[in-house]
């Protein structure tokens, strides 16, 4: 065990929406061969048959209207061409275009899906990947929507949800990770952005379990009053409202079509939050990470993983055929934070066959459960196989001069 | 040596619009807060029908409070604080 994990005693994972890692993360590549990402030869074909290269043109919002299809279907068809169902189809995600045209009814448009960022645009997630950890396989545990994705960050498993339906507790000896950690006498909390936004896919514990909810406001309060949980999950807000003192609250969540330049000072907020109190920052790891790729492009073909006994049926999945939890959704982007990461760490994935690893969401509850709990909590088979992601902390502390600050956030 | 440190530039001003139409993850989220309501109200509705007579025992008396504080304590403006 390193240095850097003897010393860790709060864990934060913040989930973002909707976005894919060639989207947000793959132009790193022409900084560092070592990232996944994408060499601007990457194409999918339209409707009309036409090449369409990936292209940096991706804008912060009204780019991406109407929301890209990200439903079980949908995302069958982006990862298998529109091959149709049956033993022997290949993945290609050659079916980007052709999936979003089903929406746009604009040929034109549907190229929208193709098009990334450009580092300069996203000063605080590129800084932060290129500064710490970067995961070149963390996938969306369900090639599907929001809520069955996010339930395996809380339960490492959906249930069998492969939809955006509330999800039932199906198996009650499957406690979420905060019902765990709170039972063992650790501290857990989730903190949402407020009670306009409040939370996503675990209404099911808002009743149950209030002491486990806290407001984003009281997130910045524990940083710096030394009184964080041990482990924290952050919810970012999810719609534009009005706010308690008449101003305006934007949706920081980078769901399309939500603006990106928001969430990233979101992001730069949550790390700064950390980064600005010298006790939390030596002893706290961070994780950026979105809950799915929201349909939008992304060249790396998601890999077959350990099914968790559920099965969809073919009616729940709208496929035509059934889903056994056997293969992952589609790569999204995945940043680790501490002092005791090196610079530039590239944590390799399935394009490294020797050494590479496979994350998903279930690696979430997975990883806070055996940091704090030694692994002692009922869990699903997908849960136990997960990856820890804390692999990139070392035995060496980088200087404070060496860590960034995010400016200009108020 | 003072840390790097990087401007991050404000969002655009016209960024806000409530009047956007909410999409399908938003609108399942209220869908989901309903579900959590019509649970809420079925706990509710079944220690109202709970005939106080037929609360006798300390032990009877206990378990009523206890459901009703546990109910009442999620009706509180804000969430608990750590």
């Amino acid at each position: 065990m390193s240095v850097g994990l003897d010393n860790l005693k709060h864990i934060v994972v913040l989930m973002m929406e909707n976005r894919s890692f060639d989207h947000m993360l793959g132009a790193l590549m022409q900084k560092n061969r070592k990232i996944n990402g994408l060499t601007g030869n990457e194409s999918n074909p339209d409707t009309n048959g036409a090449i369409v290269k990936v292209q940096p043109n991706a804008q912060f919002q009204s780019q991406l209207d109407p929301d890209p299809d990200h439903h079980f279907p949908g995302v069958d068809l982006q990862i298998f061409g529109g091959a149709p169902q049956g033993a022997g189809r290949v993945a290609n995600m050659q079916g980007f275009v052709k999936d979003y045209f089903s929406q746009t009814k604009d040929v034109n448009r549907s190229h929208n899906i193709m098009y990334y960022f450009t580092p300069d645009k996203l000063p605080v997630l590129t800084t932060l990947a290129t500064e710490f950890a970067v995961f070149n396989g963390w996938f969306s545990s369900i090639p599907g929507p929001t809520i069955c994705n996010r339930a395996f960050a809380h339960y490492g498993t959906s249930f069998g949800q492969v939809g955006m339906d509330i999800f039932y507790i199906l198996d009650n000896t499957i406690a979420s990770i905060y019902e765990r950690m709170i039972q063992a006498g650790h501290t857990a909390k989730i903190y949402y952005y407020d009670q306009p936004s409040s939370t996503m896919e675990i209404v099911n514990l808002l009743k149950n379990q209030p002491q486990i909810f806290a407001t984003f406001d009281q997130f910045i309060t524990d940083c710096s009053g030394n009184t964080l949980p041990d482990y924290s999950f952050i919810e970012p807000c999810y719609n534009d409202h009005p706010g308690a003192d008449g101003g305006q609250v934007l949706a920081s969540d980078q769901h399309p079509d939500h603006n990106v330049r928001e969430g990233e000072r979101f992001i730069g907020s949550v790390y700064n939050a950390i980064r600005t109190n010298p006790t939390l920052w030596q002893n706290t790891a961070l994780l950026v990470v979105y809950d799915e790729h929201g349909g939008i492009y992304d060249h790396v073909v998601p890999p077959a993983c350990t099914p968790d006994g559920y099965t969809a049926s073919a009616d729940a999945t709208g496929t035509g055929a059934p889903f056994a939890f056997d293969r992952l959704g589609i790569r999204v982007p995945a940043v680790l934070v501490s002092p005791w990461i090196p610079r530039g760490t590239v944590v390799t994935g399935p394009e490294d066959a020797a050494n590479g690893q496979i994350f998903e969401h279930a690696s979430i509850p997975g990883t806070v459960t055996n940091l704090f709990l030694n692994g002692d909590a009922k869990r699903t088979v997908r849960e136990q196989q997960a990856k820890s992601f804390l692999g990139p902390l070392t035995d060496q502390m980088r200087p404070d001069d060496d860590c960034v600050v995010f400016n200009n956030l108020q | 040596m003072a840390p790097k440190i990087i401007e991050v530039p404000k969002t655009d001003a016209g960024a806000y619009n409530p009047n956007r139409p909410a999409g399908t993850l938003l609108r399942s989220q209220a869908l989901h807060m309903r579900e959590a309501l019509i649970k809420h109200v079925h706990e509710l509705t079944t220690l109202l029908n709970i005939d106080m007579k037929s609360l006798v025992t300390e032990a009877d008396v206990s378990a009523y409070v206890h459901k009703a504080t546990a109910l009442l304590h999620t009706h509180g403006g804000k969430p608990a604080k750590k």
